[in-house]
């Protein structure tokens, strides 16, 4: 879907290049999350893809063609945007905001209007409360929802997201994440998103691209990353808890000894149950909760196995245990 | 010096009104000369390829603004002579400062987010420039075009010495014949033209800037 080839970036009176070799893809319906620490480079990647910067060197094509060679403001129309600053128009109601692209897209003002109605319905506001409020009348969090639905508004397959979630307090936060976690079931967009925060990268990303000083150090599935991380650098930036992550990544049924056949009995067990999807963090939960080393495995509500300390000791161990 | 009453009053109601509008033809000319000149080039300005140089012409204009008018028309005097003429160019020139200063800063002070935004939304430079960073300068735009035409009111009365006329012929009249109700039913004229002007751009401004940003 998007792929870049060696782009290399330097700013004008910089000695070293802010962006150097990075290639990557992106596939369809995939959260890709750039995570590093700041100026690191992730925001200048990010922002060659819609080009509000130009690469020095290399190539990006979306669906096989050069955006090089794309008119900037129409590709920029096919390309949701969001940033930590919103950047709302503070000139326009919540409304006129979200229509902004559609207004540039010359849709008919029915359609324009019906779908800016949906999409303030499916951020979670109200339309009718908040339509025709001005920004500076909305929460940051209500704002933030707002940025989001502005750049869904003409269904852009893909979507640019430089830490989206980054100027709202933890609580709206994690529920912004979740909602929007959610709303990503169903839209299947493929999305670039850059953040700082590596429990943030690990709960959004489908795949992980960890920059550091303008280069790409690591790329792979979040469990991947956490399992084998490639350097000291890689090591730091998933912190000290790196295996708790690790069994938050992993779920229950695949650490579990199945039953051959189910017990007649939930003996041992005492109604000490987690469900086999849910992660191995929520069955330690539960061991602590009942002072068990050991707790009952369900698919549904059949008993299919059981998880025991020692056996996620043993995992931990395997993939963690020395690091690099 | 004595103050005489029916002098006052004469002056005040025959004698002034009769230079009125010719004050006001000093002020609305200008003015109108210094918009036309300093909104572009204040909006070519802050345009990327130029903007590197924005700095500089802000220190000129500022500059420009430190030199008295008189002086003004005293550098203008040897090529255009004395008149109608000069007297509107030195206050073209004087009027274009605080109107191309405020212009630039208004345009500059757009924040940086709202404008990367409504770019990655995919609005051309032009649509930029037309939605969101003009309408945002509104308010400062019309704040630097208040400044400037009361600055103007008072500084066409200087106008008077170099035989452009208005106001400043009964200002100055009453200073060389020793008459202080010619220069109070001056002043007065003075005094109620920039009120009355600086409300009229008041009431103007208030019907183009939406409520919110005002």
């Amino acid at each position: 879907m998007i792929r870049v080839d060696n782009i290399k970036k330097t700013f004008p009176g910089a000695n070293s290049p802010a962006v150097d070799q990075v290639t990557f893809n992106v596939n369809e319906g995939n959260i890709c999350v750039f995570v590093g620490p700041s100026g690191c480079g992730k925001t200048t990647i990010l922002r060659m893809i819609n080009r509000l910067i130009e690469p020095d060197q290399g190539d990006i094509f979306i669906n096989g063609k050069d955006v090089l060679e794309m008119n900037p403001a129409t590709l920029r129309r096919t390309i949701g945007y969001v940033i930590q600053q919103i950047g709302l128009l503070p000139h326009r109601t919540i409304e006129a905001n979200v229509a902004l692209v559609p207004g540039l897209l010359k849709w008919p003002r029915d359609k324009t209007r019906q779908r800016v109605l949906e999409l303030l319905e499916m951020v979670g506001l109200r339309p009718g409360e908040v339509g025709h409020k001005y920004p500076h009348q909305l929460s940051g969090g209500q704002m933030q929802r707002v940025g989001v639905a502005r750049a869904l508004a003409a269904d852009p397959p893909i979507m640019l997201m430089d830490e989206p979630f980054g100027a709202v307090d933890p609580i709206v936060r994690i529920r912004l994440q979740d909602e929007f976690l959610r709303l990503q079931q169903t839209f299947k967009k493929t999305i670039c998103f850059v953040t700082h925060d590596i429990n943030e990268a690990i709960k959004m990303g489908d795949y992980l691209v960890i920059v550091n000083q303008g280069r790409i150090v690591q790329m792979g599935t979040p469990i991947e990353v956490l399992t084998s991380p490639a350097d000291d650098f890689v090591l730091r930036l998933l912190g000290d808890d790196r295996g708790v992550k690790i069994l938050d990544l992993t779920r229950s049924g695949s650490l579990m000894e199945s039953f051959q056949a189910p017990p007649k009995t939930s003996a041992g067990i005492n109604g000490c149950i987690v469900q086999a999807i849910q992660p191995v963090k929520i069955a330690l939960e539960m061991m602590m909760k009942n002072n068990s080393d050991q707790v009952g495995v369900c698919s549904g509500d059949k008993i299919v196995g059981i998880l025991t300390w020692n056996s996620i000791k043993a995992h931990i161990n395997r993939v963690s245990g020395d690091g690099p | 010096m004595n103050f005489d009453m029916d002098i006052f009053m004469d002056a005040l109601w025959r004698l002034s009104p009769g230079y009125l509008t010719e004050h006001l033809q000093l002020v609305i000319i200008p003015m109108a000369i210094a918009i036309l000149i300093s909104l572009p080039a204040g909006i070519i300005i802050t345009r990327p390829g130029y903007r590197r140089h924005s700095g500089r012409v802000m220190a000129f204009f500022n500059a420009g603004q430190t030199i008295p008018p008189l002086a003004v028309i005293a550098i203008f005097f040897p090529f255009l002579g004395l008149g109608y003429g000069p007297a509107i160019l030195a206050l073209t020139i004087y009027a274009l400062l605080p109107i191309a200063r405020n212009t630039i800063a208004a345009i500059h002070s757009v924040p940086e987010d709202v404008k990367e935004a409504a770019m990655g939304m995919g609005m051309t430079p032009r649509e930029v420039l037309f939605s969101v960073e003009l309408p945002l300068s509104v308010p400062a735009i019309m704040t630097g075009i208040k400044t400037s035409a009361v600055l103007t009111v008072s500084t066409a009365v200087l106008a008077a010495l170099v035989g452009g006329k208005g106001m400043g012929a009964v200002i100055f009249s009453g200073i060389n014949f020793f008459r202080p109700e010619l220069i109070l039913a001056g002043t007065i004229y003075i005094g109620i033209m920039a009120i009355v002007i600086e409300r009229m751009i008041s009431v103007i401004e208030w019907m183009i800037v939406p409520a919110h940003i005002r």
